[in-house]
């Protein structure tokens, strides 16, 4: 890395001002960090400490970024001892962390039809980046589509926004995507109503399948979730000939580049290169990380 | 030893230290990467290990590569680097020679790579070398040279001839006698010691009944391994004391409190590891918490306090 870098991570005392609980162990946290609020990207992950007992910290995506009122938004689902601790946190608490880290979703709206695909707790920032091409392109129309084998950690609602070409019935949808005028679909194994019964890339299939090849060509794919979900997300990109990038995640230490702990492999003009999660990605080309 | 200006000025081995804490291998990168973090800066520091090279570039192992245990995490990143002659071509130049002291890890599979990759530093603007004996995570080479004096020693040997640097021998804990390994290093021409590298382990995924770590095993750092690093220090110190070879005391260390049992118990200087991974801002804490210390017990160098130790009858 070059001296540019320097300077370019924010530590600070965040101060929990919100902190609901969802179904499933699932929580959403607002906490005042105005310096990573201020900076904060689609893409962009905090590297959060849960408790003074446990000084590792956490990596979690950011959903939401207000620079005005220095808030950002968490969601996580509780995994093991730090996130028990953390579901613990009241407001006025105050966490530490570092952010906003990572190489953003590169969101140009050259494409017009955004295709967010969001798996489990890779939902966050699928949510960040819809606000931000709704704010920053508004000539772009972008549809998101999240899914989930646990109950979703918002309140399911049918949605007001048609979709031409989706299945009859399939209308639960992500009441802040309502409120955005941004349609929404979600899908699940579990059966939950107006849910597709599926994944999320065989919904989005079945609106690709709708559309004309010059729409099609409009179509850009941005994903978080499991590996194998965006390894799906790969190869649909690569059947469609669509852009795609990816968030990957991996278990970290430093989260700034220091220990290498979090690298995937990579193909580069060079050949294969062992990147970091944390500072060369958590978003890359999907044809990079997942070669078809 | 000490350049007693101020009190935490340090020489170690001919290098003028400006405190003596000392940012370890595999931690920071090639030097830059914590300086992306704003408040971070590498003055704050007496030196910094870059790290681990080898002759030619490594992939490294496959993931998980960290994972988080007790008071600790493990590691088993495997040597992942561009490449000796790439370090000093396109990463030495990016380091503010100004800022501290930056010291190479040389690593290798045979004794001729770790001589080869020592003269490639030799011949650049590298403050001194760091021998990695002791890597844990590779399958070849390195701890497999670190457990045996006599093995050791020959590293040591083709090192030196290689260099005129100073050079500082990282000692592995998981081996029968430390002490003796360090006497041997000693005769070979180590000028300094690193102690501890990490100390060997495992962790499972009961789901999958698998390791955790791609490499299957790991490097054990952090609190956890402190007790077991502050023995070795007194140990190594035992060799050390009379031929005034100094000691890099590191593992674990998290506290100023630790910091000063590992001065006491025979270092000269003290690594920071997984600290900084909870605290990246650490060191500037540590270091007027030594000034404190130092101050409110009287003494005007923190060197006043290197072995010190009294032992129980």
């Amino acid at each position: 890395m070059s001296q540019t870098s320097r300077n370019t991570i924010n530590l600070e005392d965040a101060k929990v001002v919100e902190h609901k609980c969802y179904s499933d162990q699932q929580y959403v946290l607002r906490l005042y960090a105005p310096l990573t609020a201020k900076e904060a990207m689609p893409g962009n992950f905090i590297h959060l400490q849960c408790d003074h007992s446990i000084p590792m910290r956490r990596p979690m995506s950011i959903m939401r970024a207000e620079p005005d009122k220095g808030f950002i938004d968490i969601l996580y689902k509780v995994h093991g001892e730090g996130t028990e601790l953390l579901s613990k946190k009241c407001q006025g608490d105050r966490l530490n962390l570092l952010g906003p880290i990572g190489v953003p979703f590169k969101s140009t709206g050259y494409r017009k039809l955004p295709l967010l695909l969001g798996g489990g707790v890779g939902i966050p920032p699928m949510v960040f980046l819809a606000e931000h091409i709704k704010n920053n392109h508004k000539n772009c129309k972008p549809l998101l589509i999240a899914g989930s084998e646990i109950s979703f950690p918002f309140q399911v609602t049918p949605s007001k926004i048609m979709v031409d070409g989706l299945p009859d019935g399939v209308i639960a949808s992500m009441p802040l995507m309502e409120d955005w005028g941004i349609p929404s679909r979600l899908t699940s194994k579990q059966g939950y109503t107006g849910c597709y019964d599926g994944f999320v890339t065989d919904l989005a299939k079945i609106w690709l399948d709708t559309l004309d090849p010059e729409r099609l060509q409009q179509v850009e794919i941005f994903s978080c979730g499991p590996t194998i979900m965006l390894e799906a997300v790969a190869k649909l990109a690569h059947k469609y000939h669509l852009p795609c990038q990816v968030s990957l995640e991996e278990y970290m230490a430093c989260a700034v580049g220091g220990c290498a702990g979090c690298t995937v492999m990579v193909n580069t003009e060079s050949g294969q290169a062992m990147k970091r999660v944390c500072v060369d990605g958590p978003v890359f080309e999907a044809g990079t990380v997942f070669p078809q | 030893m000490a350049a007693r200006n101020t009190p935490l000025v340090l020489d170690f081995c001919g290098m003028k230290l400006s405190n003596p804490l000392v940012l370890l291998s595999g931690c920071v990168g090639f030097g830059e990467e914590y300086t992306r973090i704003k408040g971070f800066s590498n003055k704050d520091v007496g030196a910094i290990c870059l790290k681990g090279t080898t002759l030619n570039a490594r992939l490294g192992n496959n993931p998980h590569r960290v994972t988080e245990t007790n008071m600790g995490m493990l590691n088993a990143i495997g040597l992942q680097n561009p490449g000796a002659v790439t370090v000093v071509k396109d990463y030495l130049p990016l380091l503010d020679f100004s800022e501290t002291r930056f010291i190479a890890n040389v690593s290798g599979s045979t004794i001729d790579e770790y001589e080869e990759v020592t003269r490639i530093f030799d011949d650049s603007p590298i403050d001194a070398i760091e021998i990695n004996i002791s890597c844990p995570n590779v399958k070849e080479g390195g701890v497999q040279f670190g457990n045996f004096p006599e093995m050791s020693a020959k590293v040591v040997e083709a090192c030196r001839r290689a260099t005129n640097k100073p050079l500082i021998t990282k000692l592995s804990p998981n081996q029968t006698d430390i002490a003796e390994n360090a006497r041997c290093c000693i005769e070979a021409g180590s000028d300094a010691f690193a102690v501890i590298n990490t100390v060997t382990g495992m962790s499972i995924d009961i789901k999958k009944r698998i390791p955790v770590l791609g490499n299957n095993l790991g490097g054990l750092s952090g609190p956890a391994i402190k007790p077991i690093a502050l023995l070795k220090v007194h140990q190594v110190y035992q060799a050390c004391k009379d031929k005034n070879i100094p000691i890099i005391g590191q593992g674990g260390i998290t506290t100023v409190d630790d910091a000063l049992e590992f001065i006491i118990a025979g270092a000269t200087a003290i690594g920071i590891g997984t600290a900084l991974f909870y605290e990246p801002l650490l060191c500037k804490d540590l270091a007027d918490g030594l000034t404190t210390f130092l101050k409110e017990n009287n003494l005007s160098h923190v060197s006043e306090l290197t072995g010190t130790l009294r032992l129980n009858e």
